[in-house]
């Protein structure tokens, strides 16, 4: 992915009948080649991941034109583009943290987007508040009872265990509802576990019991047991990354891993969530927290945009906080709750290459309550435009209550 | 319902183990019964030593009586460190998982896990490491069932949270050549307020949280590589005036204006629904009745945060016992399934990790939850394939006797049965530590195994299928 942005690359793969090797992307295993040819024609996939803990993005999307920027960020500011230790420069105004270098590539290619100041009107600056809003998609009322990606997945035909898939220990926020969602923290051990001379017995009887009931634990007991058939029957899950993709040690590295694993699969998966938890919330030590966190986050998209290759055409990832962090540094060299923040958009047919949304600025006139980084961009119509236009979805009504999308900030051609 | 008088004593006896503690080992629910229900409740609620309990915690001792300044002298790079210190995180895991299992005073121990859940700290963030011991069993144990004020204080000024929450950082403001080097840190006073007291739906502005935050500054750790004790720094605190969510703190105050915090918020009326309605979620339903959270809330106040009169109250309501016969239950989350399970099979605990190991891959690693709220007590969270398998996993090895650290004989899950007939086995273990609440679509399942079959043996089988049906997933 290091070659700079070929448009004719991006055409011819986007023929049916393109054989990944004449393009020498170099798809390995033949098992793949099905799906492959698919490529652009197939059905379309939303990856969200989900930072958890309000990662301080005024230093992922660094504003270093702005002079205030370096008035009030003090010993934890970024440095301009071309200092030891300078921001990589996106354009005249913003510059991507050097630890974040692995999404270059994907930016000057042209498939990685970043809208700025984006948040809701109902401003909390509680975690939970926060993650809950952005995940029912229902700002300001806490009694939805669906995820918004469940509303999604319902508007999509079929009802297959594997169209959404989340990679984390427990059902997140978004696919909350009566929707199936495959919950697997892990692929590999996700079977049962269980001597060859009593497995048979085993499953029959365990399958029996779930499948008898109809509450909320025969639910998922039967969710499981579909779970089990649908990966079982994918041997190509564990196949290794393709193109040499290298997934860092990692939440974010592993979930991103099994997520190209399953997209490349073809079961017919369209939503997937990821939540990565860490050392985001920094309210003290953040040069040293993003030390840490920061490389894996950019080498873990960089890895699955080399893995799926060319279908990524397919694929739109989109990388969200509950907040931003405040716009002053505090008094332990970190930042505390803040409001708005950048949303990092990659893949598909993203018009990559431009921070978009209206930047409100970080003067202090221009700050939320003199601390904070402004809304200009509501999350939902950022939502809205990857609904519409990337998953084909129209009720926009439904998935999101109360609320009337814009057309969005131009996210996606 | 059509219940005889025994069959319902059986299930409220069955009610007051699964909900009051962690499941019915299999002689319990007579044990319940022949002592009485209110007797029991009663027992439960006054906790007397339990000498048994100490000679399983004997082999432990060595390390967990250690102070948080030992810990740190023994186990840390800066105090010079000469011990690994996997031994000190085994032992303080293990007796967890001891006291969850064998502990006669399991209301006690519920608490104990209901309020470090409660007040979470991270095991894995930095300091907490070493001051997590202290921190349960000197802020959060002593104080489970006594006054919230008092719990609350001591985890204001424990280590792990001053640490954990940052406040030991936290400073009035101080610049030097007009550059801010330091000041207020605001991660403990937003979550105090949020989290530990009146609730996010309280009502309190971004200014309050600035202003509680104000009064704790000066709150911190003495020397916090190798000390790891509270201190109270005079100079860090800022004595101007401040307005608390109501409370004023005229200027000049010291470490008093964060005890005058603590008081005001552990008697608010916020405080006292807010954490009503939790312990109701924990005890009683995903879905508390407002009445019990109303009636609960009321003795809060009358008592001044008496714990012990609030869960009176709780269990004395005719809503508690009412869940009894509610078809749903509660589903368990993975450690209430995993010590419930344990306590099922009469498991005896000596070890911890391949039990810890389980626990993470069904998403609850011990003391390792990373954000303040801790983990859910809304058991219906805990229900997805991904836990849901490890949870079926990890009852196909325990009644095989494959997790280690847990021995567990299959004579005591089924008492009494003829252990060469399946139906058999599966009728005792249901009346012993279900109550007879299985149904029979499971017990056609369980019982339809191939007796030819003999490694393992039927009546492992059986219990294994048990221990993984949906029965047993709710308490």
């Amino acid at each position: 992915m290091n070659m700079p942005f070929d448009p004719s690359r991006r055409i011819f793969l986007r023929g049916a009948s393109a054989s990944a090797a004449a393009v020498g992307i170099g798809f390995g295993p033949s098992a793949l080649m099905s799906r492959t040819a698919q490529a652009a024609t197939g059905p379309k996939v939303f990856v969200q991941i989900f930072i958890r803990g309000g990662v301080d993005t005024l230093n992922m999307v660094v504003p270093y034109g702005e002079s205030a920027y370096y008035d009030i960020r003090g010993a934890i500011a970024v440095p301009r583009p071309g200092q030891a230790g300078g921001a990589l420069r996106l354009d005249d105004t913003f510059g991507l943290h050097p630890l974040l270098g692995d999404l270059m590539p994907l930016w000057n290619d042209g498939r990685l987007a970043i809208v700025d100041a984006v948040g809701n009107n109902d401003l909390t600056r509680s975690h939970f508040d926060a993650q809950d809003f952005m995940e029912t998609g229902t700002p300001g009322n806490k009694n939805t009872p669906t995820g918004w990606l469940d509303r999604a997945i319902k508007m999509i035909p079929g009802q297959n265990v594997s169209e959404a898939v989340a990679f984390q220990a427990q059902l997140p926020r978004s696919f909350m509802g009566p929707e199936p969602v495959l919950v697997a923290s892990n692929l590999t051990t996700f079977n049962l576990k269980v001597g060859t001379n009593w497995r048979t017995e085993a499953e029959t009887a365990l399958r029996g019991m779930y499948g008898a009931r109809e509450d909320a634990v025969g639910k998922v007991g039967r969710e499981t047991f579909e779970a089990i058939d649908t990966i079982v029957r994918s041997p190509v899950l564990s196949v290794a990354p393709g193109n040499g993709a290298v997934y860092p040690n990692a939440t974010i590295g592993t979930s991103l891993r099994q997520a190209a694993a399953i997209i490349k699969a073809g079961i017919g998966t369209r939503t997937i969530f990821v939540s990565v938890g860490g050392a985001f919330d920094t309210h003290s030590g953040q040069i040293a927290a993003h030390q840490t966190e920061l490389p894996r986050i950019g080498s873990a998209l960089a890895a699955f945009s080399r893995d799926l290759g060319g279908l990524m055409d397919d694929v739109v990832v989109m990388l969200v906080s509950e907040f931003g962090r405040t716009a002053f540094v505090n008094g332990s060299a970190g930042t505390d709750h803040g409001s708005a923040k950048a949303v990092f958009v990659m893949g598909g047919s993203v018009r990559g290459g431009r921070v978009l949304g209206r930047w409100p600025g970080l003067a202090n006139s221009q700050l939320y309550q003199t601390r904070d980084l402004a809304t200009t961009t509501d999350f939902r119509d950022v939502y809205a435009e990857v609904a519409r236009k990337h998953l084909g979805l129209t009720d926009m009504g439904t998935l999101f209550p109360g609320y009337t999308p814009g057309v969005g900030v131009g996210l996606l051609a | 319902m059509g219940l005889t008088a025994s069959e319902l004593a059986r299930k409220t006896a069955l009610h007051a183990l699964n909900r009051l503690g962690f499941g019915p080992r299999p002689a319990d629910i007579e044990t319940v019964l022949e002592r009485g229900i209110e007797d029991y409740v009663n027992d439960q609620l006054e906790p007397r030593p339990d000498g048994a309990l100490e000679a399983r915690l004997t082999p432990l001792n060595n390390t967990l009586r250690l102070s948080t300044t030992q810990v740190l002298t023994t186990y840390a790079d800066s105090g010079n460190q000469t011990s690994s210190i996997q031994a000190y995180l085994d032992n303080f895991h293990t007796a967890k998982l001891i006291r969850s299992v064998h502990t006669t005073n399991q209301l006690d121990e519920v608490l104990a896990d209901f309020w470090f859940n409660h007040f979470n700290v991270n095991i894995n963030d930095g300091l907490v490491r070493y001051s997590i011991q202290s921190y349960e069993r000197d802020a959060i144990r002593p104080n489970a069932m006594g006054k919230f004020e008092t719990l609350l204080r001591a985890t204001a000024e424990h280590p792990a949270m001053l640490f954990y929450l940052d406040n030991y950082l936290s400073t009035a403001a101080r610049t030097v050549n007009g550059r801010l080097v330091q000041g207020l840190n605001e991660n403990y006073g937003r979550e105090l307020l949020e989290l530990h007291t009146v609730g996010v739906d309280a009502g309190y502005t971004q200014a309050d949280v600035y202003d509680v935050s104000r009064a704790f500054t000066g709150w911190g750790i003495d020397n916090v590589g190798r000390g790891g004790n509270f201190r109270y720094l005079q100079t860090a605190h800022d004595t101007a005036s401040k307005s608390a969510f109501g409370l004023q703190l005229a200027a000049g105050g010291q470490k008093d204006d964060g005890e005058r915090v603590i008081k005001y918020l552990a008697n608010h009326p916020w405080t006292a629904r807010f954490i009503s309605t939790k312990l109701a979620r924990r005890f009683v339903s995903d879905t508390p009745p407002l009445s019990i959270i109303d009636r609960m809330a009321e003795t809060w106040i009358a008592s001044e945060g008496d714990i012990k009169a609030v869960l009176r109250t709780m269990i004395g309501s005719s809503e508690f016992w009412a869940e009894a016969f509610s078809p749903a239950g509660k589903p368990k989350t993975p450690f209430e399934y995993v010590a419930s399970s344990i306590r099922a099979v009469g498991g005896e605990v000596t070890a911890s990790r391949s039990v810890v190991a389980y626990l993470s891959q069904m998403g609850q690693p011990l003391y390792q939850c990373i954000p303040p709220t801790g983990y859910s007590d809304s058991g219906a969270e805990w229900l997805n394939p991904s836990s849901q398998i490890y949870r079926m996993n990890f009852a196909l090895d325990l009644a095989q006797g494959l997790v280690n650290g847990v021995s567990v004989n299959v004579r005591n899950f089924a008492l009494g049965a003829d252990l060469t007939s399946p139906a058999s086995v599966a009728k005792a273990a249901n009346g012993a530590v279900f109550g007879s609440t299985i149904g029979q679509a499971t017990l056609d399942a369980a019982t339809r195994v191939d007796t030819r079959i003999t490694n393992p043996s039927s009546a492992v089988r059986v219990s294994a299928l048990l221990l993984a049906s949906p029965e047993s997933q709710v308490r």
